[in-house]
């Protein structure tokens, strides 16, 4: 399959892999052109990349706190996620108590919360830090817990047979067992935590790139708001792929 | 007592307990007074007198999640077909895909207030979310026909589209069910953020004003009706997916 | 060298509850059965029939609903809980982010002791797995699992060997080989063995002694001494008396079954238990 792709020609690599996001791209900047839209209204796809060009540190310095705070959160999130799969595995209440309650609230849109939380911590980010604790901790808890539930066929029977402590059947098979599963949901996660850390910096933060967009965007700066956009695009986007080679490898180990 | 009816008396247990703690922390002003205790919000949102602004916020929410649910629902599925049926674009539009749900919402808004107008807004951002979960649940269940079925269908001579039509979509069927029940939620949310960028009404212009004029029990009763649209039509998408997988799984 | 505890099932019963049946269905219904230490012990069974069961009776998987079962005069429980059973089931149950090694150790790391390497090693040896130490269970061939899992099932040197269909999952023809192999590392061990299976072939290649169950509930039928000496060679299966003794038990198992038998019966049992 990779040695395949590495064969192919460059420019029918580029086209077969990404005429859909070229197509987007062009489509964008013939539509702004054609229309001649004011840059104020909506800039060119080029004239946002001359921006970029031209003010590298303004979104280096934004980018670094909306990726430490969507990082932080994450890591937070998914540890305490995967702690409440694992107090639900060990007492069959606190799993009967849980599990409704994480069904209930993995179907309920979080960016209602915001405010709430806001008004709860503060405008500040502590509200982000908790939006993305929050976002990640149901794909956590969740893929967990379903993991922690599925070991290989017979090796419940065979820790039970050979006397295992209900401690080590957790250490040496339910919670390598569920590696696989805490993969997929770090992947769906890791993608999350950077969106909604945006929208939470776009509401109620004082920096990251989501603060950076609502306030060039009022102050009419176009191309610097859409310049963070872009930005936040191709970070969510690698984090997706990244988060996806480290589940690949988890699954190779695991699975 | 069977294991199925102590897990749910324990799972009304785990609701009662939070909805309890909720009205207690509330009612002692344990987290100040942007708690306020549910009994309050709950008051508030049976109100006869505030019922017309409740009733509008929701209808043109709702409206605008069900019109993005099928915009996005209809997009994903074309995408995932074409892909499916014509093999050398399907790299380049999983691609597509993944940017598309990389772009931040709150960009979303401004771009779709030029290209649309402020009406259509909430409804194009809702459609976003949902065409990247149906493109990704029908493309991994285009892929569940095992091999042994391709092999029947070849060798009694389908074609490609027969193949497609008999053996492909109706074994995607599942998966696309969990597609659309997850991509409910997501709609909402894109109904949501899509309202912040001029919308005339709706919960996230509800959710909004409250938040600005700090009418902290109307955000709650706002945060409170999202919650519920989300449940209702959630908790129907279960059922419909329960059906599949009975009937396709 | 013959070594291990004995085994004594005593008049044991076992009922499982079943949806929708107020009286559930008996698996096992008064069953004997005297292990001496050092025997091995093949029973056979046509599916369903509870076999399994009485291994897990054994395994102290299930609890017996009446009669008992001890190993060695202790309960089968607190056998397991100082960790001296040893087990292999049709599924190898090997974890697969572990090596062959360190999937071989892992009874060693559950009991809480340090892991024996020349115990292992030994073993490895013998099982013939000596280049796959570092393998996991993914790259290794059907055939090479099970013997992962029968070496990890004597590396604490266990009290009694319990094993439920070990190469139910083979082709036949890694099974007769794989039988030639447990011949050979049962010789070197010889610790009391309860072996579950449905081919009389293998049954009376391996085991000392032959029970034969019938299902519906499970209970034994019938009981033959096997007369080959040990070591056995292959060429014993083509030998005039292993033909007229697999005739004959073959005859033991298609022993009518009551009709007055549930409906739901054996598949049920065994989706139970599984």
């Amino acid at each position: 399959m990779e040695a395949a792709a590495s064969k192919r020609p460059l420019l029918l690599r580029l086209v077969e892999d990404y005429w859909g996001i070229l197509l987007l791209l062009l489509a964008w900047q013939l539509w702004v052109v054609l229309n001649r839209f004011n840059p104020i209204v909506m800039p060119t796809p080029v004239a946002v990349l001359g921006d970029l060009v031209d003010h590298p540190m303004v979104y280096v310095r934004n980018v670094g706190i909306t990726l430490a705070v969507a990082a932080f959160g994450l890591i937070a999130g998914m540890a305490v996620g995967t702690g409440l799969a694992v107090a639900a595995w060990f007492s069959p209440v606190a799993s009967g108590l849980l599990n409704p309650l994480t069904v209930l609230f993995s179907s309920v849109p979080v960016v209602a919360l915001i405010p709430v939380i806001a008004r709860l911590l503060g405008y500040d980010t502590s509200t982000v830090l908790a939006i993305v604790v929050i976002i990640t901790f149901f794909p956590s808890f969740v893929f967990a817990s379903s993991g922690l539930r599925s070991p290989p066929p017979g090796s419940e029977d065979l820790f039970r047979v050979l006397g295992a402590s209900r401690l080590s059947v957790l250490w040496r098979l339910a919670l390598p067992a569920a590696m696989p599963n805490l993969a997929i949901a770090f992947k769906l996660a890791a993608a999350h935590a950077i969106l909604a850390a945006m929208v939470a910096e776009f509401l109620m933060g004082t920096s990251g790139l989501g603060y950076l967009f609502a306030k060039t965007k009022s102050d009419f700066q176009t191309e610097q708001a859409f310049g963070a956009s872009v930005v936040a695009t191709v970070i969510s986007a690698t984090a997706f792929l990244l988060a996806g080679l480290v589940e690949k490898r988890v699954r190779a180990r695991y699975a | 007592m069977t294991a199925g009816a102590r897990n749910a008396l324990l799972g009304a247990m785990g609701i009662a307990l939070f909805l309890a703690l909720w009205e207690t922390i509330g009612q002692l002003k344990l987290a100040g007074i942007s708690w306020p205790p549910l009994s309050a919000v709950l008051e508030m949102l049976t109100d006869e007198g505030r019922r017309p602004l409740f009733q509008r916020a929701l209808v043109a929410t709702l409206q605008e999640t069900a019109q993005g649910y099928l915009w996005g629902t209809t997009a994903g599925l074309a995408l995932a077909a074409l892909a499916h049926l014509v093999p050398p674009l399907r790299r380049g539009s999983d691609r597509l895909a993944a940017v598309l749900n990389s772009v931040p919402s709150i960009a979303l808004g401004p771009i779709f207030l030029v290209l649309l107008s402020r009406d259509s807004t909430p409804a194009a951002v809702s459609s976003i979310h949902v065409f990247f979960i149906v493109f990704v649940s029908m493309g991994s269940g285009l892929q569940r026909a095992t091999p042994a079925h391709r092999d029947l269908f070849a060798v009694l001579g389908a074609d490609r589209l027969k193949r497609f039509w008999r053996l492909e979509l109706p074994a995607a069927l599942p998966a696309l069910a969990s597609g659309l029940r997850l991509a409910w939620p997501a709609a909402l949310i894109g109904a949501i953020i899509g309202e912040w960028f001029g919308a005339s009404r709706g919960i996230g212009i509800l959710i909004i004003n409250a938040m600005q004029n700090f009418q902290i029990v109307l955000l709650w009763c706002a945060v409170l009706l999202a919650v519920g649209a989300s449940l209702v039509f959630y908790g129907l998408l279960t059922l419909l997916e329960r059906a599949a997988y009975a009937r396709f799984g | 060298m013959a070594g291990g505890a004995s085994i004594t099932i005593d008049r044991a019963s076992k009922r499982f509850a079943l949806a929708g049946s107020s009286e559930g269905v008996l698996a096992l219904t008064d069953l004997s059965l005297e292990i001496a230490p050092g025997e091995f012990v093949a029973v056979l069974g046509p599916s369903g029939c509870g076999k399994s069961t009485l291994l897990r009776l054994v395994a102290s998987l299930e609890q017996p609903s009446g009669g008992s079962v001890s190993i060695g005069g202790a309960a089968p429980g607190l056998v397991s809980a100082r960790h001296a059973l040893g087990v292999a089931f049709q599924d190898h149950a090997l974890l697969p982010w572990l090596s062959i090694h360190d999937n071989i150790a892992l009874p060693f790391r559950i009991a809480g002791r340090r892991v024996d390497e020349a115990a292992i090693a030994r073993l490895i040896e013998l099982v013939g797995l000596g280049r796959f130490e570092t393998a996991r269970p993914r790259q290794l061939s059907g055939g090479m699992r099970q013997r992962a899992s029968i070496a990890r099932a004597l590396v604490l040197e266990p009290e009694v060997l319990l094993l439920d269909e070990p190469f139910g999952a083979l082709d036949a023809v890694t099974r007769r080989q794989m039988n030639v192999e447990l011949q050979r590392i049962w010789s070197a061990r010889q610790i009391t063995t309860m072996l579950i299976t449905h081919s009389v072939d293998e049954a009376l290649f391996l085991a000392d002694r032959v029970v034969v169950m019938s299902g519906r509930p499970g209970r034994i039928v019938r009981e033959v001494v096997v007369p080959f000496a040990r070591p056995r060679a292959p060429a014993v299966m083509r030998s005039e008396d292993f033909h007229r003794l697999v005739d004959d038990l073959t005859a033991a198992l298609e022993v009518p079954e009551p009709e007055s038998s549930p409906p739901t019966g054996g598949e049920a049992i065994g989706s139970v238990t599984a």
